[in-house]
C-alpha cells in the first residue's frame, strides 16, 4: 500500500503530461531569469550612460576623492572640523551631525510624544482637547512649513544682550541658543576611565542584588545598591584625581553684537530644525502612545485600581507595559522618519548629511556620495531597526 | 407592611452630576490634579486666544495672500491658459457634488464645505479692494464656476435613477459639442482668443467658455449617473478627470498649445504630484507587494531591495538623484524635463510605501481564502486578482488615505527642484516684494492653514470611510 503511494506520488511529481507553457516550475523560472535579465540590462544601460556622459565631461570618477582636502567649510559641527580635512572626514562630520540630531531629537521627541500621548487620555477636558488639538495641527501640516517658520520666529528675535536670558546662563537670541555644559579638564580622562568602572561595579552590583531577591523573595533594593556604588567610586575617584575634572561651563556675552563665549552654542538653524523635527515628530509619537494606552483594555486598569495601586502604579506597572507591546513597533518607523526627516536640514542651511553631499556634488563624483549617503541612511536604518527589535522581542509577551 | 405608593417618581440624579454643572465637575474638577490644571490653564488659554486673534486680525498683514490668490492657486501658469486648470477644478467639483450628493454623512459635510473655497477665493480678495489684485475678472468666473457645477451635480447624484437626469446629460452633451463646434470655428478664423477681455467678442467667448467648462464635466457624470450609489463610479470619474486635467495641462502639439510642466506650480502642483503619485504608484505598488510575497527567490529579491532602498532614503536624497544623476544615466537629450523627473522619483517613491501597505492588507487575510478559492479550482493569478487583492486593498483604504496624506505632505519638498509650488510661490513672493519682506510669519500661516484644511478633511473622510467599511470589524 505504502509502496504503491509513493510510487504514484513519484509518478505524478514527474509527470511529463504538463505542457511546458503550464508547468509551474518552468514557467517560475522563466519568469525569474527574464526578470532579471531586464533589470540587469535596464543597470547595465543606466551604468553605461552614466559612464560615458561622466567622460564626455570630465567629470572625475571613483573613490580617489575620499582622501582629497574638503575645503570647503562646514558650518557647525559636532566633531572638531577644519577646511584642510579630507573629504572622508567631513562625510564623517556630517554623518555625525545627522546622527546626534536624530538621536537627541529621538529623545526629546518620545518623551514630549509620551506627555501629549497621555494627555490626550486625560480626565481634564482642557488637557485632552488642547492635547487633541496640538496632535491635529503639528501632524497636519507639512514639517518644512513648521521649520521655515521657526526660523524665521528665531531670526526674528531680538540679538542676546535683550533676547531671552534664563539664570543668566541660558540664552535664546536671533543667534541661536547658548547654555552652561560640561567642559572636561586635563584630568578628565582619568576620571572618565574610573567612571566607565564605577559604571560596570554598578551594573554587576545590580545583577547580584537581582539575583539574590529573587533567590530568597526578601528585597534587596538592586537598584538602590548599584546607584550607591556609582556614585561612591566616581565620588571617590573624583577627589582622587585632584582638581575637578569637569566643570559646568556657563555662557557669557560678548561684545555688542550678540556673540556667545563658552558653554554649548547652537545656531538658529540647529535650533529651528530641532523644535520643528521634535514638535512633528511628538504629534505622530502621541498618537502611537494614545492608540496603544487605548489598546489596553480598561479592565486591567479597573483590576489593577481595585487591588490598591494608585493611578501612577497602575500606569507604570500595569498600563505601560502591556500598551508598550502596541506601541514599539511604530515608535521605530517613527525614528527613523525623524531621522530621515532631518534631511530637510537643506532648506535652512544646517549641515547634515543631505545638505553636506549636495555641496559635494559640486567637487566630486556624483554617484560615489549619493552611493554613500544612501548608504549612511540605510546603516542609521538598520541601525534604529536593530536596536528597536531587540528592545521589542524583549518585551513582548514570553512563552511559558 | 410596606406601603407602595402610587405615582411616586424616580428621582433624577442630583442636579450637581448633570448638565453643565455635572459636566464641569467631572471634566475639570475631576480630582486635585484636574483642578489645577484647570485653574491654571483657563487664564493660560484665554490669554493665547486673545493674543492669536488680535495677532490675526490687527498685527498680522495679509496683503501678500489675498492680493495675488492666482499664484497660489496655479503659480506662474500662463494666465491666457489658466481655463484649463481650472476646468480641471470644475470637474473636481462635479465628482465632490455627486460624492456628496449620492454617500449623504461625511461626504455631504465635505462637499459643502468644498463649496467654500471657491466662494473664499472667488469674492474675498475683490472684497479686500487691494490695488491691483491680478486675477482677472474671466478668471474668477471660472473660480465662481464651481459653486453651481457643484450644486448641479450635488443634485443629480441626489437623485435615484429615473428617466430626466438622462434627459439634462443629453441636453449638456449637446451644449458642450455646440460650444466646442463654435470654439473650434473661431480659433480657425482666428478670432479665439478667449480671454481678451475688451472685446465683447472676448466677453461672449468667456461666457461660452466656461459654459463649455461646466459642460465638459458632465462625460464624468455619464457614467456616474447610470451608476448611482456605487463607489466605483466615483473612482472611474475621479480617473477620467485626472487624466483629462492632465492632458489640458499639458496640451498637446497641434491640438492645443503645450504649456511645458516647469511653468504648472501653486496649490495645483502639489495636488497634481501626491495624485499622481498615489494613482500610478498604485499599480507598481500593487505589483511589488506581490512579487514580494512570491516564492521565486530572484523576483522577491529584485522587489525587496527596491522597496527597502526607497523607503530607507529620504525623498529630498532621491530628489537630488533625480536632478543630478538621473540625467547622466539617460542617453543624451532624452526628452523628459526636470518636473517629470521629479514626478517620477514621487511615484517610485510612493510605489514602495504603497508596496508594503498592500502587503500588509494580503498578510491580513485569513489562508482559507485562497485555499477555498483553490478548492474551486481557480487558476493561480485568479486567486490573486479575484479573490486575494480586492479584499486586501478594501483593508488598506485607510492605510491608502494615511499614505497619500504624507505625500501630499512631502509635495511641498519639490522646491528642492526648483518648482513652485504653494509654499514656494509664496517664498518668491516674500522675497521678490520688498513691502512683504516681514510677512514671513503671515505666509508659512496661511500655508500651514491651507495644508491643514486639506489633510484634515482628507483624515476625517478616511475616518468615515473605515467606519463605512467596516474595516476591523469582519
Amino acid at each position: 500500500m505504502g509502496a504503491t503511494m509513493t510510487q504514484s506520488l513519484t509518478k505524478s511529481l514527474t509527470y511529463q503530461g504538463i505542457p511546458v507553457w503550464r508547468h509551474a516550475r518552468i514557467l517560475g523560472w522563466t519568469a525569474q531569469i527574464v526578470s532579471a535579465i531586464i533589470v540587469i540590462a535596464a543597470v547595465a544601460f543606466f551604468i553605461y550612460n552614466l559612464t560615458s556622459a561622466m567622460e564626455d565631461r570630465d567629470i572625475p570618477r571613483g573613490w580617489s576623492f575620499l582622501s582629497r582636502e574638503y575645503s570647503t567649510p562646514i558650518s557647525e559641527s559636532v566633531l572638531p572640523y577644519e577646511e584642510s580635512d579630507s573629504f572622508a572626514y567631513a562625510f564623517l562630520v556630517a554623518a555625525t551631525n545627522t546622527l546626534s540630531l536624530s538621536l537627541v531629537g529621538v529623545v526629546f521627541a518620545t518623551a514630549l510624544g509620551i506627555f501629549i500621548g497621555s494627555a490626550q487620555l486625560a480626565g481634564n477636558w482642557i488637557l485632552s482637547r488642547a492635547a487633541v488639538v496640538y496632535v491635529e495641527f503639528f501632524r497636519n501640516v507639512p514639517l518644512i512649513v513648521q521649520l521655515f517658520f521657526w526660523y524665521i520666529l528665531i531670526l526674528g528675535l531680538p540679538p542676546v544682550r535683550e533676547g531671552f536670558v534664563w539664570f543668566d546662563a541660558i540664552f535664546l537670541s536671533n543667534s541661536g541658543l547658548s547654555f552652561p555644559w560640561l567642559k572636561g579638564q586635563e584630568t578628565v580622562w582619568i576620571w572618565a576611565i574610573c567612571a566607565v568602572v564605577a559604571i560596570a561595579a554598578a551594573i554587576v552590583v545590580n545583577l547580584f542584588a537581582a539575583r539574590r531577591e529573587l533567590r530568597t523573595g526578601r528585597s534587596s533594593y538592586p537598584l538602590a545598591l548599584a546607584s550607591v556604588t556609582a556614585v561612591v567610586i566616581g565620588a571617590i575617584a573624583w577627589f582622587a584625581v585632584g582638581d575637578a575634572p569637569l566643570v559646568i561651563d556657563v555662557p557669557e556675552p560678548q561684545g555688542r553684537f550678540g556673540h556667545t563665549a563658552g558653554g554649548a552654542k547652537q545656531s538658529s538653524e540647529l535650533v529651528a530644525l530641532f523644535i520643528g523635527l521634535v514638535i512633528y515628530t511628538s504629534s505622530f509619537i502621541a498618537e502611537i502612545v494614545r492608540a496603544g494606552l487605548q489598546s489596553v483594555s480598561k479592565g486591567q486598569g479597573e483590576a489593577s485600581r481595585s487591588l490598591g495601586l494608585n493611578t501612577l502604579e497602575t500606569l507604570r506597572y500595569v498600563t505601560f507595559p502591556q500598551a508598550l507591546r502596541v506601541i514599539v513597533p511604530p515608535l521605530i518607523s517613527q525614528y527613523l522618519n525623524l531621522t530621515k526627516n532631518s534631511s530637510l536640514a537643506i532648506a535652512i542651511g544646517y549641515a547634515d548629511l543631505t545638505s553636506v553631499a549636495k555641496t559635494m556634488t559640486q567637487t566630486a563624483p556624483a554617484v560615489s556620495i549619493f552611493l554613500i549617503i544612501m548608504a549612511v541612511y540605510l546603516l542609521y536604518s538598520l541601525g534604529y531597526s536593530l536596536v528597536g527589535n531587540i528592545y521589542n522581542r524583549h518585551i513582548q509577551f514570553r512563552g511559558g | 407592611m410596606a406601603t407602595v405608593a402610587e405615582h411616586t417618581e424616580a428621582l433624577g440624579p442630583p442636579r450637581s452630576e448633570t448638565g453643565w454643572i455635572g459636566w464641569a465637575r467631572f471634566n475639570l474638577f475631576g480630582s486635585w490634579g484636574s483642578s489645577i490644571v484647570t485653574i491654571v490653564s483657563i487664564p493660560v488659554a484665554l490669554w493665547a486666544c486673545w493674543a492669536g486673534l488680535s495677532w490675526l486680525f490687527t498685527t498680522a498683514d495679509w496683503t501678500l495672500v489675498t492680493s495675488r490668490p492666482q499664484q497660489y492657486l496655479i503659480g506662474v501658469y500662463p494666465t491666457e491658459h489658466a481655463w484649463r486648470p481650472l476646468v480641471g477644478w470644475l470637474m473636481t467639483s462635479v465628482l465632490f457634488g455627486l460624492a456628496g450628493g449620492m454617500w449623504r454623512g461625511a461626504a455631504e459635510r465635505i462637499a459643502i464645505g468644498y463649496g467654500a473655497i471657491p466662494l473664499v477665493v472667488g469674492l474675498l480678495p475683490y472684497g479686500m479692494m487691494h490695488e491691483g489684485v491680478n486675477m482677472p475678472l474671466d478668471i474668477r468666473l471660472l473660480v465662481l464656476g464651481n459653486l453651481p457645477v457643484l450644486a448641479v451635480s450635488y443634485w443629480l447624484g441626489k437623485t435615484e435613477r429615473g428617466e430626466w437626469p438622462r434627459r439634462l446629460l443629453a441636453a449638456a452633451l449637446a451644449v458642450y459639442a455646440m460650444c466646442l463646434l463654435v470654439l473650434a470655428g473661431l480659433s480657425m478664423v482666428g478670432l479665439a482668443d478667449p480671454f481678451s477681455e475688451s472685446t465683447w467678442v472676448g466677453w461672449v467667448l468667456n461666457l461660452v467658455l466656461s459654459a463649455s467648462a461646466v459642460a465638459v464635466s458632465f462625460p464624468i457624470a455619464l457614467p456616474l449617473a447610470r451608476k448611482v450609489g456605487r463607489p466605483r463610479s466615483i473612482v472611474i470619474g475621479g480617473l477620467l478627470a485626472y487624466f483629462l486635467t492632465l492632458f489640458l495641462l499639458a496640451g498637446l502639439p497641434g491640438l492645443m498649445e503645450p504649456v511645458s510642466p516647469r511653468v504648472w506650480g501653486g496649490l495645483m502642483l502639489n495636488l497634481i504630484l501626491s495624485v499622481s503619485g498615489i494613482v500610478l504608484a498604485f499599480p507598481i505598488g500593487v505589483a511589488l507587494a506581490l512579487g514580494r510575497r512570491s516564492n521565486l527567490p530572484v523576483v522577491k529579491l529584485l522587489c525587496v531591495v527596491f522597496i527597502e532602498v526607497f523607503r530607507g532614503v529620504p525623498l529630498i536624497t532621491l530628489l537630488f538623484v533625480s536632478q543630478v544623476l538621473v540625467p547622466l544615466a539617460l542617453p543624451e537629450n532624452f526628452p523628459v524635463d526636470s518636473v517629470t523627473r521629479a514626478a517620477i522619483v514621487i511615484t517610485l517613491f510612493s510605489s514602495a510605501y504603497m508596496a508594503e501597505n498592500i502587503r500588509g492588507g494580503l498578510q491580513g487575510l485569513p489562508p482559507g481564502q485562497a485555499e477555498a478559492a483553490r478548492a474551486l479550482g481557480l487558476p493561480g493569478w485568479q486567486v490573486t486578482v479575484l479573490i486575494l487583492l480586492p479584499q486586501a486593498i478594501r483593508n488598506v483604504i485607510p492605510a491608502i488615505v494615511g499614505q497619500f496624506i504624507a505625500l501630499f505632505k512631502d509635495t511641498s519638498l519639490v522646491y528642492i527642484v526648483g518648482m513652485l509650488d504653494i509654499l514656494e510661490i509664496g517664498r518668491a513672493i516674500v522675497q521678490g516684494n520688498p513691502e512683504f519682506i516681514d510677512n514671513g510669519r503671515e505666509l508659512y500661516i496661511f500655508v500651514a492653514v491651507i495644508f491643514w484644511l486639506i489633510t484634515y478633511t482628507m483624515s476625517y473622510a478616511s475616518r468615515s470611510l473605515e467606519r463605512h467599511l467596516g474595516v476591523g470589524e469582519r
